[in-house]
């Protein structure tokens, strides 16, 4: 090649980039060396480095280089040795999203939108929810108010790649002198390179999902520290007190319980004054230290698990609600993978395509319906169990109907789809969230609205009790998560983070960390005291609709759109097992009391019983021997054409289920 | 390039009065219309998913116009999805069905109902883990048994428990074998291999996939072939092979089979040839019911009372022609003796004085209605005779009656000693025959020693088996009636003998006791007369 020629490449390229000062440095070393022996650099000499200019200057712009790059690179790839090849595909996926953003941004968008639609087959099956957001992306300016693609480009992937992989991948690479696709796997992935073997194929859940810069932060995130034991003197605590007395002697158990709910009330009181209550609470731990020991021995696995103090000043329980709820824990029957629960299935019938979401109380006994027409309504099971009887004892004007007698409680108040209904603990209040944006509680007991919270700025999709009731999560469209208390207008807290809408909200059995699900298919675990993201789980592949606690508060189970479960483990963030079955939606997850059955609920119009408790019992010994131990799907329970909308075990671990029939499309 | 082409973009300006609009303005403005339309429809899926549906609707869309603080479009709030139809001749084009309605249509109309309240119905989906079988569930899938092994061993990966619905694929073997065995069902001329086929039915795994097609095949040809004896004779056994396969769940095709052999017992007709021995048809196909209600009883627990109910029908029915009722003695006594002591015993007197005319060769000059006349006299007697034997053999050694039983003891009590008891039974059923023999001999006067000899030989077998002896029914003709006579010799005599002891009986047990004085009173003073008739008809 000219020198000659070369040098007016290099200038041109350097004025197109637009750095003119090098290119103004340039011109004046070629004036000064003119004619001289300056070419010491030898780059006129050097092949490789003339094609690589050429290459640059030649054909800057033309949008077909990247096509040709990235099907060279593609049919390179499927072709390669088989035991390297998924490592090798997994880079497909980002250089082709990146090609195809660059051709986007560059204003291509006829040869963008061919190049997307000859090449995504290949990524639809793991990917088909970002291609459909992608594909919509036809404008520079959709790439910068898109947030998941600009958190695309900003970011870096991480793929792991193994060391030969890696030589193999830049070797072909350097050899075809595909410089374009080099730049971006440069730009854009971050290869974390192992040595030895290829992992295999299925293993690693988290290579296929790409959230923008999250693995970074979710790596940090996931290194604090969270307590995910038991809340200390919790109801299960006392129960075993008063069942160990009992054990002991027939007798004493009268004085014995007498005693307890003396001191429970004491303590009761106690926080009810809140200002130094925990300190004094630890006074009164001290004191009952050495019996809780001796207690402990003949406790069940629950109880070995580590306790922890609350955070939040935990609200009064009044003596009789707390003896129902003693008396229910002592009546609970064991669940395992033998003795399987009773299911009692709630249909809603005649919601003429309206109903938005249902929710069963703690006993079974009410079941309350928001409805897309504003409405909710709840459902006294027991009197409708007794039938006609009480026919005009409701001198309440509302639940008399026009024809006859409505045998439910209307509660209007809310100006837009009601998108849940959940009832407190106890179940006397009804917390309702709707597309008005705001939350409003109900008393199930005076069939009246009693407060409206506003603070959320959209849609509110989820709202939840802490499982002792006066504290409260929502959470919105406007991708927050707030704790709020009943007595406030204002929220406590407000959760950021998220990178899309918080769908689902659940409250962690100690009540000091709150689960969030969310579009951005990520779960989020939140401290209540601080407001901050203590962990992120990333593995889902579609908007994350539910989500379960286990009772020993160690474990979290998390369903998503496309029918996946998955069980993750709270202190490490990782995923136990994805469990598949469903086909469809998971609406909704419930661990039965002991922990040792997941109930899943999906818009596949069945209700599945998991074994979760083989996994939590050989946690140890699955460590050592790796992932071997699945857990396992025990019992599907289909419905005639139901999808389940709403599961719940009572305190009994009797399994409510609550869904609206719908009409098998033809 | 975009999926939206400019002359949408040109319309839509149009529409809303800019005429103006430049076409590079419109290039421009199509590929940001698109993306603006998945964004609403990306918002539109969510506010589904937060309504718990599957299918879009129009208010999904609406509600994601509210997010992003748009005005909603009118005019589509149906509630349910919207119905599209195909435009004629375009692959991808689609219009709302909106159809013009007469404005007179609508005011004539009446007014519509009111939509019905949103209501609750409560229903067990399962009970400690079992799904109840009620009409509020959805119906358990059938074929699923053999599938069950493979469940177990799989559980540990993911998998669905309840098969849905699969059409399943026979394969070639499988087709093969059942055109095979059909054919040999269908063609009778080869009876040995038929029996192998038999054989193979009963025992071969793996034939579960064509028990479907068996059970249809067996339901059609019954329904076809009621005149043709042995190709029904052969579908009942390829019936008995089926059931005796254990690696075929014949449970679920019951209620398809039991039809098919119910027919094959009571029917009017079967076969149309004289020749036809049909009564071993019956015979067979009685302890072919026995068989699938003694297997199958427990699990369908309404089988036998439905069973039994169509039989007594059958039987009650004056109508009804004498061979089906024959065959529903059969299929009754096959059943067992409780089955005979409550529902023939308690219909025996109106019965046999029904069937008194038929038997009586004076008035009834068909031959052949008198034959079968008798037939299902000696199949009455018989039923009516084991059962009384088997209740008798309830009782302790008869002359001695033990002082272990001072009450109304029924089984329970006596189950205290059963080894002595049947020895006591046995060898008291010895010598009674001789002793009623000779009693009977005595009133007739007839050749002693003969008789003794055959009662010894003959009386004990149709004692101690329900087996209808259908081998000694079709090796001779006249067997059956000489077996009849017996039979009747046997209880007559056996009535009389007990009538001398019937009164340390009654002391013992008041209810068999009352049952056998009826026995006696219907058979003792009945047969009596008729045995010279008998006689004649050993002849016939």
């Amino acid at each position: 090649m000219d020198p000659e020629q070369v040098d007016e490449f290099v200038m041109g390229y350097l004025k197109k980039k637009g750095f003119n000062s090098a290119a103004k440095h340039l011109q004046e070393s070629l004036h000064n060396n003119n004619g001289s022996t300056f070419s010491s650099i030898d780059y006129h000499n050097d092949p490789e480095l003339n094609k690589l200019i050429r290459s640059f200057s030649q054909s800057e712009n033309d949008p077909s280089r990247y096509r040709e790059g990235y099907s060279k690179l593609r049919s390179w790839g499927y072709n390669s040795l088989d035991l390297y090849k998924h490592e090798l595909v997994r880079v497909m996926y980002p250089v082709f999203i990146h090609c195809y953003m660059d051709l986007v941004g560059k204003g291509h968008t006829q040869e963008a939108r061919s190049f997307f639609n000859s090449f995504r087959k290949d990524h639809e099956m793991v990917h088909l929810r970002d291609l459909q957001k992608l594909g919509g992306v036809l404008a520079p300016s959709h790439l910068q108010e898109m947030e998941f693609a600009r958190s695309l480009r900003q970011s870096k992937i991480n793929i792991k790649i193994c060391q030969y992989s890696y030589d193999l991948l830049l070797q072909y690479l350097h050899r075809t002198e595909s410089t374009l696709m080099l730049g971006i796997i440069n730009e854009h992935i971050n290869f974390q390179v192992y040595s030895g073997q290829p992992n295999s194929a299925s293993d690693d859940i988290e290579a296929v999902t790409i959230v923008g810069s999250f693995h970074e932060t979710a790596d940090h995130v996931n290194q604090k520290e969270i307590h995910w034991g038991l809340l200390e003197d919790s109801l299960e605590d006392r129960l075993e007190k008063t069942g160990g007395l009992l054990s002991d002697s027939e007798k004493g158990q009268g004085e014995s319980k007498a005693g307890d709910m003396d001191d429970s009330k004491k303590r009761s009181a106690e926080i009810g004054k809140q200002g130094s209550s925990i300190k004094k609470l630890k006074k009164d731990k001290a004191g009952t230290a050495t019996t809780k020991v001796a207690r402990q021995e003949t406790s069940t696995v629950l109880s070995s698990m580590p306790r922890v103090k609350p955070e939040l000043a935990m609200p009064v329980m009044s003596a009789d609600v707390e003896e129902s709820i003693l008396e229910d824990l002592r009546n609970r029957v064991q669940l395992s993978s033998i003795a399987m629960p009773s299911v009692s299935f709630y249909t809603f019938v005649n919601t003429h395509n309206g109903l938005n979401s249902s929710s069963i109380s703690h006993d079974g006994s009410l079941v309350a319906g928001g409805f897309s027409d504003s409405s909710i309504k709840v459902w006294d099971m027991a009197k409708i169990g007794q039938a006609g009887s009480c026919a005009l004892q409701d001198e309440n004007n509302q639940t008399v109907g026009l024809n006859g007698r409505r045998n439910y409680t209307l509660l209007v108040g809310h100006s837009g789809p009601v998108y849940s209904a959940t009832f407190s603990p106890p179940g006397d209040y009804v917390l309702s969230s709707s597309a008005d944006t705001t939350i409003r509680l109900w008393s199930t007991k005076l069939n009246a609205n009693l407060v409206c919270y506003k603070g959320h700025n959209h849609a509110v999709w989820d709202a939840q009790f802490s499982p002792f009731g006066h504290y409260f999560a929502s959470c919105s469209h406007d991708r927050t998560a707030r704790i709020w208390s009943m007595d406030r207008m204002q929220p406590l807290r407000m959760m950021a983070g998220h990178l899309s809408d918080v769908d689902c909200v659940q409250w962690h059995p100690n009540c000091n960390y709150i689960a969030t699900g969310s579009s951005d298919k990520t779960v989020r675990l939140w401290d209540v005291q601080t407001g901050e993201c203590v962990r992120i789980f990333i593995g889902h592949r579609s908007m994350v609709l539910s989500l379960a606690m286990s009772p020993d508060g160690r474990y979290m189970a998390s369903g998503d759109e496309d029918g996946t479960i998955m069980m993750w483990d709270l202190s490490t963030a990782r995923c136990i097992t994805p469990l598949m079955g469903h086909n469809s939606c998971v609406w909704t997850l419930s661990y039965s009391g002991e922990g040792s059955l997941l109930a899943s609920g999906s818009a596949d119009c069945t209700v599945k019983l998991w074994d979760v408790s083989s996994s939590t019992k050989l946690t140890k010994a699955e460590e050592k021997n790796g992932n071997s131990n699945r857990l396992r799907s025990l019992r599907t329970f289909p419905t005639k054409s139901t999808p389940v909308h709403a599961l719940r075990f009572s305190r009994r671990n009797l399994l409510f289920a609550a869904g609206a029939i719908s009409k098998p499309s033809s | 390039m975009s999926i939206v082409p400019k002359e949408t973009i040109e319309v839509i300006a149009q529409s809303i009065g800019i005429t103006n609009l430049s076409p590079e303005a419109a290039l421009m403005l199509a590929p940001d219309v698109e993306y603006r339309v998945r964004e609403i429809m990306q918002e539109a899926i969510k506010c589904m998913r937060h309504s718990k549906r599957t299918t879009l609707t129009a208010s999904d869309v609406d509600g994601a116009l509210n997010l992003r603080n748009l005005e909603p479009i009118y005019g589509f709030g149906s509630g349910g999805p919207i119905r599209f139809r195909k435009a004629i001749g375009h692959r991808d084009l689609f219009y709302t069905d909106d159809r013009e309605v007469d404005f007179k249509d609508v005011i004539e109309a009446p007014l519509p109902k009111a939509p019905l309240d949103t209501e609750i119905v409560c229903h067990w989906l399962a009970i400690e883990g079992v799904q109840p079988a009620i009409p509020e569930n959805a119906p358990l899938e059938v074929i699923r048994a053999p599938a069950e092994n493979q469940i177990y061993q799989q559980k540990d990966g993911p998998l669905i428990d309840i098969r849905l619905p699969v059409k399943h694929v026979l394969s070639k073997e499988l087709q093969l074998y059942f055109q095979k065995i059909a054919e040999l069902t269908l063609s009778k001329s080869n009876p040995s291999l038929f029996k192998e086929a038999l054989v193979s039915l009963a025992s071969d795994s793996g034939l579960h996939p064509l028990v479907p097609y068996f059970t249809n095949f067996i339901a059609d040809e019954v329904s076809r072939g009621l005149n043709d004896f042995l190709l029904l004779f052969n579908l009942m056994h390829v019936v008995r092979s089926l059931l005796q396969n254990p690696h075929i769940h014949i449970e679920p095709y019951l209620h398809q089979l039991m039809p098919s052999v119910v027919t094959c017992l009571v029917s009017r007709k079967l076969g149309n040839r004289f020749a036809d021995n049909h009564w071993d048809l019956r015979d067979f196909t009685a302890n072919l019911v026995a068989l699938i209600c003694k297997r199958f009883g427990n699990t369908y627990i309404t089988l036998q009372s439905r069973l039994t109910k169509t039989l007594v029908n059958a039987l009650l029915d004056p109508k009804k022609a004498l061979t089906q009722h024959y065959g529903a003695i059969q299929g009754l006594a096959a059943l067992g003796h409780n089955v005979v002591r409550l529902l023939v015993l308690s219909n025996l007197e109106p019965y046999l004085s029904l069937l008194e005319p038929e038997l009586d060769a004076e008035k009834q000059k068909n031959q052949m209605k008198s034959y079968e006349a008798w037939r299902v006299y000696g199949a009455i007697l018989r039923a009516a005779g084991l059962c009384i034997h088997d209740r008798l053999k309830i009782f302790p050694t008869l002359p001695s009656p033990s002082p272990s039983f001072p009450s109304k003891g029924k089984g329970k009590v006596i189950s205290t000693e059963p080894n002595k008891r049947k020895l006591g039974v046995d060898s008291s059923e010895n010598r009674s025959p001789h002793k009623r023999l000779i009693a009977t001999d005595g009133s007739d006067g007839g050749p002693s020693p003969m008789q003794v000899d055959r009662p010894t030989g003959d009386a004990n077998p149709p004692q101690n088996s329900v087996r209808p002896s259908s081998s000694e029914q079709a090796s001779d003709g006249n067997a059956p009636e000489s077996r009849n006579a017996k039979e009747k010799d046997d209880s007559k005599g056996r009535a009389i003998t007990r009538k001398a002891i019937l009164d340390q009986i009654w002391k013992d047990d008041l209810d068999s006791g009352r049952l056998l004085v009826k026995l006696h009173q219907l058979y003792g003073d009945r047969i009596l007369p008729f045995i010279p008739s008998t006689e004649m008809s050993l002849f016939l």
